[in-house]
């Protein structure tokens, strides 16, 4: 078993919000550093990935890791033009993410540093880079075994289940839960009953196909961008309400939920209040869901 | 008309949706024939054109729009009518979807009228009683 740990380096959805009243949750965008022994995996390569990237360059024991990302929105890449490792000719980087192969990868990771956006290409990486191709049923990543599924984001978005020392994390930073369940519950009126049933079967299905991602996992990283307020006036933005992703977490027999992808208008009060209320729903469902608010620089022992 | 019944493809994984698709047609004179997945439809399509697609996007496995994307590859289905039937209804897929000739992108839920108007639109099907 290696001795193993993950750590929130960027927490935030949308865009970065180094913020004042922001600071206590953290403004950078999404990234979440797993390491295992000499392993280094990074979930995501927002804005979170420059400190990682400056931390890494203190170091000098690993040389090598494997950056997955959920898809190629710019808070899950903007940080990479700035990743100072990727700069450097003794690294190994392994980038995996949505696309049919390997060069389509390639393609949209480099897309952002292009002129007129940037003034130098990913050409100038001097690491040594690697773009995996697609595997339709996982890998393994040293100690971890990784896979993925489709999920609900505009845009080919995977979430990914990372086994590793017999635990089970799932990181799902996009993924608008219930989105069936709800859009029907919008549109009842346009149905006729034997529709309307059919229906209820598809909401069962979805809860189903969720919970298979989710299932039993030990540790679930959620979008939950949205108050329920937000989610009323934001329904099929792609990003969770987090009293779906509790919901979610609890149908799913999840034991641990950091409630992630934070809305960068939510300050460090709006998410103390955020974090009171999920306790008092899973209080009221007589659930033992543990909820945390992921914040940057948290750590967890896996 | 000439007297060969159109063939459907559908690609969902959702029973509810293969009831739904069914039932839609289920007075049309087509042959319907479904798939749970990307995978098990390529097969199918590598050897045959349907004279329609309606495919989901999320799937196990291969993505809808992949598989699509796959299929315009092969010079048999660069031009096979296509719709999506998702539960996803976001512009960045509609765009996808339009680039590799989606012919419609129907957000779910959906009524089996839409369904059957979608599909006699691009088939030309019959009603099973109907001797036009």
């Amino acid at each position: 078993m290696s001795k193993a740990q993950l750590r929130f380096w960027g927490v935030r959805g949308s865009y970065a919000a180094p913020f004042s009243t922001h600071l206590g949750v953290g403004g950078n965008t999404s990234c979440v550093e797993i390491t295992a022994g000499d392993h280094l995996l990074i979930c995501d390569a927002g804005t979170g990935i420059i400190p990682l990237g400056n931390k890494l360059m203190q170091q000098d024991k690993i040389r090598e890791m494997l950056v997955i990302l959920t898809h190629y929105h710019w808070d899950h890449v903007c940080g990479l033009p700035f990743f100072v490792p990727a700069f450097m000719p003794d690294w190994k980087i392994k980038f995996f993410g949505p696309g049919d192969n390997s060069a389509l990868i390639e393609e949209h990771v480099a897309a952002q540093m292009q002129a007129p956006y940037f003034p130098v290409g990913t050409e100038t990486w001097l690491a040594e880079i690697n773009y995996l191709e697609t595997q339709s049923n996982g890998f393994q990543y040293g100690p971890m075994k990784i896979s993925f599924s489709n999920v609900h984001h505009p845009g080919i978005t995977y979430g990914y289940k990372i086994e590793l020392n017999g635990k089970t994390i799932v990181y799902a930073s996009d993924n608008e839960c219930k989105f069936i369940e709800k859009s029907i519950k919008h549109r009842t009126d346009e149905f006729n009953e034997e529709e309307l049933a059919l229906f209820e079967d598809m909401i069962h299905e979805e809860h189903q196909s969720e919970s298979k991602l989710f299932k039993d996992a030990d540790i679930l990283i959620h979008d939950a961008q949205y108050t329920p307020d937000d989610y009323d006036k934001k329904h099929g933005w792609g990003h969770s309400c987090y009293v779906d992703a509790i919901d979610t977490a609890i149908g799913a027999n999840v034991k641990e939920l950091y409630l992630f992808h934070h809305d960068p208008n939510h300050d460090d009060a709006s998410i103390e209040a955020i974090q009171k209320h999920s306790n008092e729903i899973i209080k009221e469902k007589g659930s033992s869901l543990i909820c945390h608010i992921a914040k940057e620089g948290m750590t967890i022992d896996l | 008309m000439g007297n060969k019944r159109p063939t459907v493809i559908g690609v969902d994984n959702s029973p509810s949706m293969k009831k739904l698709l069914e039932r839609s047609m289920e007075n049309l004179d087509i042959d319907l024939t479904m798939f749970a997945s990307a995978e098990e439809a390529w097969p199918y399509l590598q050897s045959n054109r349907p004279n329609l697609i309606v495919l989901s996007i999320i799937l196990p496995g291969k993505n809808g729009l992949s598989l699509l994307r796959d299929l315009r590859q092969l010079p048999v289905h660069q031009e096979t009518q296509a719709v999506i039937v998702s539960s996803k209804d976001y512009v960045q897929d509609r765009l996808v979807a339009k680039d590799l000739g989606a012919l419609e992108f129907i957000p779910k839920p959906v009524s089996m009228q839409t369904i059957t108007d979608v599909v006699v639109k691009y088939t030309q099907a019959n009603l099973k009683n109907d001797n036009n």
